[in-house]
């Protein structure tokens, strides 16, 4: 069913992707099962991934969040700062000695935004970029950062939905036939699954984990499709045969339809998770090689396709930012790894008209200090970071706050990590505050009692 | 409350923090306000300016040592005192800044002006002061919205003696819990549906009871049996079984948010849990009083033992408060302290009570009469208490750090070490102590990048020599190395109240509470705690007393959510103002009372309703009596219910005959060393491994937070995270693919099959009779032996064209192992196996120790492989598939 040619219209080559899950294939199935004619039971039992309206209008209907694993160096990346570059070995704020990036910075595109050497494609699409650079967190230590930017949680050891769950379950999801929240290559420590769990939400909202290569555990059938056609066939004959005892479980029809739709993802999920299906053209454009180097570019690959299907929200991961020490190789290393891939990945998107309605997130769960710690390293900073967003709902080329003069403290428009979270779900349509979930006697949010949407980088 | 913001002005220029963190900040009236002008004005900027990266609460405490909190200056780091209040001569901050100590230079490399150490000095001389924490007004006053709560709400208030409906004439009710039910039922409208049918019913009772299918010879038996008490029978059969322990324990360990290793920020694992968690299936089956229970796993170390072996049980019982998750590489002890003690107050609270006081740790309750003031009078409990997880915080730790072996409970005295062995301990620990020096000198110098003979840098190199001996000196003074440990309570060697904290910061402290328990539930007589105690008893006595209402309603709850699929209270966690209100609560206090009298026990509590007329109604239902009471809430049938993730496990494995029902010794989480886990790392996948080949009951598969094995995970287990009294039951296409794909069903479908194939005794009619037996507890119709015959001929043909190859490839496979199985070797014995398996793990956990920075290892995700599970010809392709249809069906995955 999945189609790999470039059609002539991207856009309705992406409709015709999502409609093999919720259009037609959905009413089909639902008429060959008979639901139509009781549909406020099929609604609640079977779909509950279903596609939800927004609570607000919003442009944004799914995102792709690249993280940074480990806290990548903002002065050496995308914040400039010249009193630091004047001030190279001289005490700096806090205590320690400051270090001036080893790295040009340049300005780039009409928004003269500068951005280092390290980072030359993602440079040439700055002016689709919104940066935001007063960034604050609260702890500075990674796991109790990556478990905050993920669900929110403050103390690490409250476990909590993840980011991605709360957008499944305020959303729904576009593509009935796919995971609605996916995650590739995941921190396997930094509180692991914490990160993409549903917590107290149902099961069917957690992040669904594919590694680098998109291995989906259980989705190969393990006998041919015929004969495995003729086994599900048997299984949802015994089911048709209970559901007609009266007072048979109402959730019948959920596995009824569970069968037919792990049938289907069986069919389509293994061509969308195969990047060699795409053209040499676009694997030369992202910089795709084998081994742990191309794993970045793998991975933005497998993102757009996935955001293409309408998965609603795909999280990647490149790891080993954490710099106390090798700042200035490590650097060249890791953003060698990302630069390409990021700039491929935002041309792609925005080539195929996915920018339209795709929100970008590109950073780490916090920043790194411009003082030196040993002969080549910056210790952590939670104090001021940024990071930076592109495509639907915000605005393009444009910062908003900043960071003192050194890069250290967050002084202009101020964001913590639960004003991001709340930002985030309106952009997607969603009010932070009343997405709510009761569980043992509590509503529950994503930004718990805090967060503010800060309306300034909305388009 | 009255709070008044302090002006951020004084604050130097680009530096800003959290206006919280000084929300409080306000002359006292002892304060004088030169002195604070002075404390603000150029002594906060100073410590903000040079020492923040390194000491506060935004960076971290590096040496122990935090200059951004009063008490952190007073109390000082790993040093000791980092000032004396009067005397800047005798003050180490004084003495650090001066650079007159060759080891000790701070800010390093950047001396202070004389200037900015006078001022220092002068700010220590003048009393080191520091604005004192506002205490809002309110913070132990009493509150008449709480008194009204207190008085109004249903389920804190003492249990009523309800009188037993009447009901003349009415030849339904077999026990008075049905007459409670007829009686609503009657106000409703609605009639109970007709008793369910034999198999249904002994299906129904079976899984409940014990989370196992019946077994063929079971089903038979009870056909046979036509006497008026056969289910009578059935149940004391199965309430004596281990089964119902494992089946019964398993509700308590979700309630217990059970987990065998710390999951959130570090997952470090816990190799004792496993010791609890029979603790408490071994309680079940015992049938320990409830209150015993409850007693025991919140004090247990301080009861009274009659025996060696009881003492050591109720040491073990305390496990309960210690398996929670627990954030390790919390940076700030205190925090760690007050973290740990807030998942403690939330479980026992919710777990016991169904009241969530962990609410109050940083505001009033907002719904329920809990203060932040009776929130630290627990906390006060657990203050005294230790924590005995085997575990310390530590910033950054790699390896063994997190160990703490002094902090576990040591349950048979270890073997007297003689002197020898002493000194060879001795001798390990200066060695590691050594390394540790040698490597934190190269730690932050040039020297530390210089290449070592082997090619790598001397800090890495220093940094594995003390990770190797520091695991030589664990490994000699490891208590678990010589004796039985568990992890668990004890009293604190210092006891006594700790302050509230104000807004939940830890290191906030405003006045002292006063230990004690929770004001909505007070009766006379009530226990208080001794000054001396960590009142730990007391707060056990206090949540036992048959005066205590809430304990007994909602265990009684708890019971009938798992044997009805609904409790009475349908929140059974939250007994709370939003929670729900009974739907029956005279029934609910009746039970209450009965469970108390009959002296808490659980099993007896269990016969008494699976024995009701209730119990035993069918699941039919009309759409009529649907849409007036949909979600069965007066119980006018039997609700049908998803098999938990555990039961559809088990169940498969019964099925093909394979269930191991004997008890594994311990948990395979208990070979691992104390060392973070990764997701992707080798001893993961060995838990990973583990899980997925085990025969055993689901119970005892190792429970890793985050690790938890695919089988269970996709049906919906339990959260570890929580007290989780009701699991979700969702249905999803995971589950569909699962068992579709899973090698597990895979497996365990051939296997059913090859029985059946096997047994020459029957033909293809019984057989696919006992197919339907062993899978869904019942003969199929004449109607489904049809279709199941043409679905075997039709599928045998398919296959038998289409899977040649790899039927060959198979019976290759099967003759090479029938050769190799008939040699005399020991190769393939599992116990070789595992060991060898074992010396893997060890080795892997050495490489993970040895990693210089913790983090730096290997991020990207291991490759998986899929086990093919294959058969060996067309007809057995074909059996296998039939069983495996059973297994997906609905009737195999619910029960009516």
């Amino acid at each position: 069913m999945f189609n790999d040619q470039v059609s002539d219209s991207a856009f309705s080559r992406r409709k015709a992707l999502q409609a093999a899950g919720t259009g037609f294939g959905y009413l089909a199935l639902a008429g060959m099962l008979g639901l139509q004619n009781k549909p406020a039971r099929a609604a609640s039992v079977t779909a509950p991934l279903a596609p939800k309206p927004q609570q607000l209008p919003a442009k944004a209907k799914r995102i792709i969040f690249l993280f940074m694993e480990g806290a990548m160096s903002p002065v050496d990346t995308f914040e400039y700062k010249a009193k630091l570059q004047d001030n190279d070995g001289k005490p700096g704020p806090g205590g320690g000695k400051l270090v001036a990036s080893k790295f040009k910075f340049q300005q780039h595109g009409q928004s003269g935004t500068p951005v280092s050497e390290l980072y030359p494609n993602v440079a040439q699409h700055v002016d689709k970029l919104c940066f935001i650079r007063g960034l604050h967190t609260d702890t500075p230590a990674h796991p109790q950062a990556v478990i905050q930017l993920h669900t929110g949680a403050r103390v690490a050891s409250l476990t909590r939905p993840s980011m991605g769950s709360w957008l499944l379950y305020g959303l729904g999801t576009e593509n009935q036939d796919l995971p609605g929240y996916i995650t590739i290559n995941p921190s396997p420590n930094f509180g692991g699954a914490v990160n993409y769990g549903s917590a107290f939400l149902p099961a069917h909202f957690q992040g669904t984990r594919i590694n680098d290569s998109g291995f989906l555990p259980n989705l190969k059938p393990q006998v041919l499709s015929p004969l495995q056609r003729k086994q599900i066939d048997l299984v949802q004959d015994m089911n048709r045969d209970l559901r007609a005892v009266p007072g048979a479980p109402s959730e019948l029809d959920g596995v009824i339809e569970s069968y037919e739709l792990a049938f289907r993802m069986q069919g389509q999920v293994p061509d969308l998770l195969d990047i060699s299906k795409e053209p040499q053209s676009v694997l030369d454009a992202y910089g795709v090689k084998p081994g742990p180097a191309g794993s970045f570019a793998r991975q933005c690959i497998l993102a757009r396709r996935l955001s293409e299907a309408g998965v609603r929200f795909v999280q990647i991961r490149q790891g080993g930012w954490d710099h106390h020490n090798n700042l200035h190789k490590g650097l060249i290393a890791n953003s060698a790894a990302t630069d390409q891939p990021t700039a491929a990945l935002l041309a792609d998107l925005e080539q195929r008209g996915l920018l339209e309605d795709t929100l970008v997130l590109f950073g780490s769960e916090f920043g790194r200090l411009p003082t030196a710690q040993g002969v080549d390293g910056r210790d952590h900073n939670i104090t001021g970071y940024p990071m930076w967003m592109a495509g639907a709902g915000v605005k393009k080329g444009f910062s908003y706050g900043a960071t003192d003069e050194y890069g250290t403290h967050a002084v202009e428009g101020r964001m913590h990590t639960m004003d991001l979270h709340a930002t985030l779900l309106a952009l997607m349509g969603l009010d932070h505050e009343a997405l709510t979930y009761r569980y043992a006697g509590r509503d529950f949010r994503l930004t718990d009692v805090a967060g503010n949407v800060v309306r300034e980088i909305m388009a | 409350m009255k709070l008044r913001r302090l002006s951020l002005a004084v604050f130097t220029a680009g530096m800003l923090i959290s206006p919280t963190q000084y929300l409080f900040g306000q002359a006292d009236a002892k304060q004088d306000p030169a002195k604070l002008e002075f404390f603000e004005k150029k002594v906060r900027p100073l410590l903000v300016e040079n020492c923040y990266n390194c000491h506060s609460a935004d960076n971290k405490a590096a040496g122990g040592l935090r200059v951004d909190d009063h008490n952190g200056l007073l109390q000082g780091g790993g040093r000791g005192k980092a000032l004396v209040i009067g005397k800047p001569e005798e003050s180490l901050l004084i003495k650090a800044i001066s650079h007159t100590d060759n080891k000790l230079k701070m800010p390093p490399n950047n001396r202070l002006t004389d200037e900015q150490i006078d001022i220092l000095s002068q700010w220590i001389k003048d009393g080191a002061v520091w604005p004192a924490l506002e205490i809002p007004d309110d913070l132990t006053a009493s509150s008449p919205e709480y008194d009204r709560l207190r008085k109004e709400h249903w389920s804190w208030q003492p249990l009523k003696s309800p009188e037993v409906p009447a009901l003349p004439g009415s030849a339904w009710p077999r026990d008075n819990i049905d007459r409670f039910l007829l009686s609503k039922l009657n106000d409703v409208g609605l009639t109970p549906v007709a008793d369910a049918d034999r198999l249904t019913l002994l299906r129904r009772v079976t899984f409940d009871l014990t989370g196992l299918p019946p077994s063929p010879a079971e089903i038979a038996a009870f056909q046979a049996d036509q006497s008026s008490n056969a289910l009578e029978t059935v149940v004391d059969r199965l309430l004596q079984s281990t089964a119902f322990g494992e089946r019964w324990g398993r509700h308590w360990l979700d309630v217990a948010r059970f987990g065998e290793s710390t999951g959130s920020a570090r997952n470090l694992p816990y190799p004792h849990a496993w010791r609890y968690r029979d603790y408490v299936i071994d309680a079940l089956n015992k049938d320990k009083p409830y209150d015993q229970f409850i007693r025991e796993q919140v004090a247990g170390d301080l009861l009274p033992a009659d025996s060696e072996a009881q003492s050591k049980e109720q040491k073990i019982a305390t496990g309960f408060l210690a398996i929670g998750v627990k954030d390790v590489n919390q940076r700030f002890k205190v925090r760690y302290i007050m973290d740990n003690i807030d998942e403690q107050i939330d479980t026992v609270s919710r777990s016991v009570l169904a009241v969530t006081a962990s609410c109050a740790r940083c505001h009033d309750h907002k719904f329920d009469p809990i203060s932040t003031s009776e929130y630290y009078s627990l906390a006060g409990i657990f203050h005294s208490t230790d924590d005995c997880s085997g575990l310390r915080n530590k910033m950054g730790g790699g390896g063994l750090d997190y160990y703490d072996p002094k902090m576990l409970l040591v349950l048979s005295a270890a073997s007297q070490l003689d002197a020898e062995q002493e000194a060879k301990m001795a001798k390990a620990k200066q060695a590691a102590d050594d390394a540790r020096t040698a490597f934190e000198t190269l730690r932050d110098s040039a020297e530390g990048d210089e290449k070592a003979p082997n090619g790598r840098p001397k800090r890495q190199v220093a940094r594995q020599k003390w990770n190797r001996l520091q695991a030589e000196y664990m490994s000699l003074s490891d208590p678990a190395a010589f004796g039985e440990v568990a992890m668990g309570l004890r009293d604190a060697a210092k006891v006594g109240d700790t302050e509230i904290r104000i807004r939940g910061e830890a290191e906030k402290l405003g006045p002292i509470a006063q230990r004690g328990f929770l004001k909505l539930v007070e009766f006379e007589g009530q226990p208080s705690v001794p000054a001396d105690k960590s009142g730990r008893l007391e707060l056990a006595q206090w949540l036992t007393s048959p005066k205590n209402p809430l304990t007994s309603r909602v265990i009684v709850n708890r019971t009938w959510h798992h044997l009805f699929g609904a409790g009475l209270v349908r929140s059974v966690d939250n007994f709370g103002i939003t929670g729900d209100t009974p739907s029956h609560p005279e029934l609910l206090d009746y039970l209450a009372n009965e469970f108390v009298a009959d002296g808490w026990s659980l099993k007896r509590l269990v016969r008494r309703l699976v024995l009701t007329r209730a119990y035993g109604l069918s699941s039919a239902a009309t759409d009529e009596q649907l849409t007036l009471d949909p979600a069965n809430r007066w119980v006018w049938r039997h609700s049908p219910r998803r098999l938990q993730a555990e039961e559809l496990r088990d169940a498969m494995l019964a099925a093909a005959g394979v269930l191991d029902r004997t008890r594994p010794t311990g948990s395979v989480a208990a070979e691992l060393k104390v060392i973070e886990l990764r997701n992707n790392g080798t001893e993961a996948q060995r838990m990973v491994d583990a899980g997925r080949n085990s025969r055993a009951r689901s119970v005892y598969l190792p429970l890793l937070r985050t690790l938890v094995p695919t089988s269970l995970e996709v049906f919906d287990f339990a959260d570890q995270g929580l007290v989780t009294g009701s699991r979700d039951s969702t249905t999803v296409p995971t589950q569909a693919l699962y068992l579709l794909n899973d090698a597990f069903v895979r497996r365990n479908s051939l296997a059913t099959a090859e029985t059946l194939l096997a047994n020459s005794n029957l033909n293809d009619q019984t057989r696919i009779e006992a197919a339907y037996l062993t899978t869904v507890g019942r003969t199929p119709s004449p109607t489904e032996v049809q279709r199941a015959q043409f679905y075997l001929a039709e599928y045998q043909s398919v296959a038998g064209e289409a899977l040649a190859e790899e039927f060959a490839a198979v019976q290759q496979r099967e003759q090479a192992a029938l050769a190799e199985a008939q040699r005399p070797a020991d190769a393939a014995e599992p116990a070789n196996l595992i060991a060898a398996k074992a010396g893997g793990l060890a080795a892997a956990q050495q490489a993970a120790a040895l990693v210089a920075n913790p983090d730096d290892v290997e991020q990207t995700e291991m490759v998986t492989t899929e086990e093919a599970v294959q058969s060996r010809d067309a007809r057995t392709a074909a059996w296998a598939s039939l069983v495996q249809a059973l297994l997906g069906s609905g009737e195999f995955r619910f029960v009516r």
